[in-house]
């Protein structure tokens, strides 16, 4: 089996397809999100790293709103071994690491100002995913007002 | 550690630190309460903005020299709760305590806390939470309870001591009675904050463990901790000072047991 191609991630999982070479058979694997992120709490880098470990490294890299501001990253997985594994690193590193970022319009901004500041860099992240899976690259307050009943802004 | 929430640990393990530095101690501090984090405050290190240096991450220390970690130094303001990134919160609970034990053992292994006799571990409530720390430290040397004569609070410490000795296997060096008595300001006239059926000592006898002592409840104890200042030093005369010391001499000598 070859690898085809890879979908999202989205939301925390993604799929692989793989095709026969001969017959074309086409066979798709979809990760588990909470397997995923199960995983990833422990602090394994799938697929293997690159770079040497930092210290704290899991916990600075995993805080929502941390006192540090730039998290560390997955190194890329061009050192591992398992294509597969490969693939799923690479592919959520690229996602978080390489952002699509909505514009947003002062309006939205505002609405994104008035909640607590602690809070504001999740709500936002989480509007411009919502935004972004809904095909929409500027956020203004209709875009808010799609997402409230779902984030309880 | 207790089990109980509310009776004192974190005051106890600011104070046990504060009484083991005084009589030559090497001590250190590590807040393993990751969603309540308050030993920073308490021992006056609150502003310490965390560091990397050679691989490992700077220990806080207060004026006396002690080393601190908490992740309260990691959250950029007192009202930030502790969140973990990810994909979506939702089924959280499925991966929260792994990232949680992950964090932990982080906070313990890459600090650099310099040359320690002794690192004091303030546990959360919840008497599983001692029985995580175990499994990530098979070595951990012992236990320190804290308790209140709250009957509620003790029949949760008796629960907590009994998993301690029977199930995680590891040795508890006492029991603390915190908030045991109060005493009047204006008379000095003192009295029990709790009277029940039994009291902590014989708790303690009943599971076989030693009574460390009693501190009594002491309104400014707490704020003054904050200040990162001894308060043995600073209050020798008071009671409560007296009775810290005390703990700690006799922490001070389980451990010279143990080292022999």
């Amino acid at each position: 089996m070859a690898l085809k191609s890879t979908h999202g991630p989205f939301d925390g999982s993604m799929s692989i397809v793989y095709e026969c070479p001969t017959c074309s058979m086409q066979t798709a694997m979809l990760t588990n999100r909470a397997e995923t992120q199960m995983v990833r709490s422990l602090g394994v880098k799938i697929g293997g790293r690159t770079a040497p470990e930092e210290p704290m490294e899991t916990l600075r890299s995993n805080l929502a709103s941390g006192q540090e501001v730039s998290p560390e990253r997955p190194a890329p997985s061009t050192g591992g071994k398992c294509p597969f594994t490969g693939m799923v690193n690479d592919a959520i590193g690229a996602a978080e690491s390489e952002p699509e970022k909505p514009v947003w319009t002062e309006g939205a901004l505002a609405r994104i100002e008035a909640i607590p500041g602690y809070i504001q860099p999740m709500v936002k992240r989480n509007v411009e995913n919502f935004a972004l899976e809904h095909g929409c690259f500027e956020i203004d307050e209709d875009v808010m007002d799609a997402v409230r009943g779902r984030l309880g802004i | 550690m207790s089990g109980k929430g509310g009776v004192g640990k974190s005051t106890v393990t600011a104070c046990l630190a504060d009484g083991l530095t005084r009589l030559g101690v090497s001590t250190g501090v590590l807040d393993a309460d990751l969603n309540g984090p308050c030993m920073a405050r308490m021992m006056g290190v609150k502003d310490h903005k965390p560091s990397s240096q050679n691989g490992a991450m700077i220990a806080a220390r207060n004026a006396y020299g002690v080393p601190v970690m908490s992740m309260d130094m990691f959250l950029p303001e007192d009202e930030t709760p502790l969140v973990w990134e990810a994909p979506s919160q939702q089924g959280a609970y499925t991966w929260r305590s792994m990232v949680e034990m992950s964090a932990l053992r982080e906070l313990l292994s890459d600090t650099d806390w310099g040359d320690l006799d002794v690192l004091l571990i303030d546990l959360p409530p919840g008497a599983e939470r001692f029985q995580n720390l175990a499994d990530l430290l098979p070595d951990l040397t012992g236990a320190v309870v804290v308790s209140t004569a709250s009957q509620t609070a003790m029949t949760v410490v008796s629960r907590s001591i009994s998993m301690a000795l029977n199930i995680a296997e590891v040795e508890v060096v006492g029991l603390v009675e915190n908030m045991s008595t109060m005493v009047c300001p204006e008379c000095g006239y003192k009295d029990r904050v709790f009277i029940g059926v039994e009291t902590v000592e014989e708790l303690a006898r009943r599971h076989g463990v030693p009574y460390l002592g009693a501190i009594p409840f002491n309104v400014g104890l707490a704020d003054f901790l904050e200040t990162g200042r001894s308060y043995i030093e600073m209050h020798a005369e008071h009671p409560a000072a007296h009775a810290i010391l005390e703990v700690a001499q006799r922490v001070h000598f389980w451990l010279k047991n143990q080292s022999k």
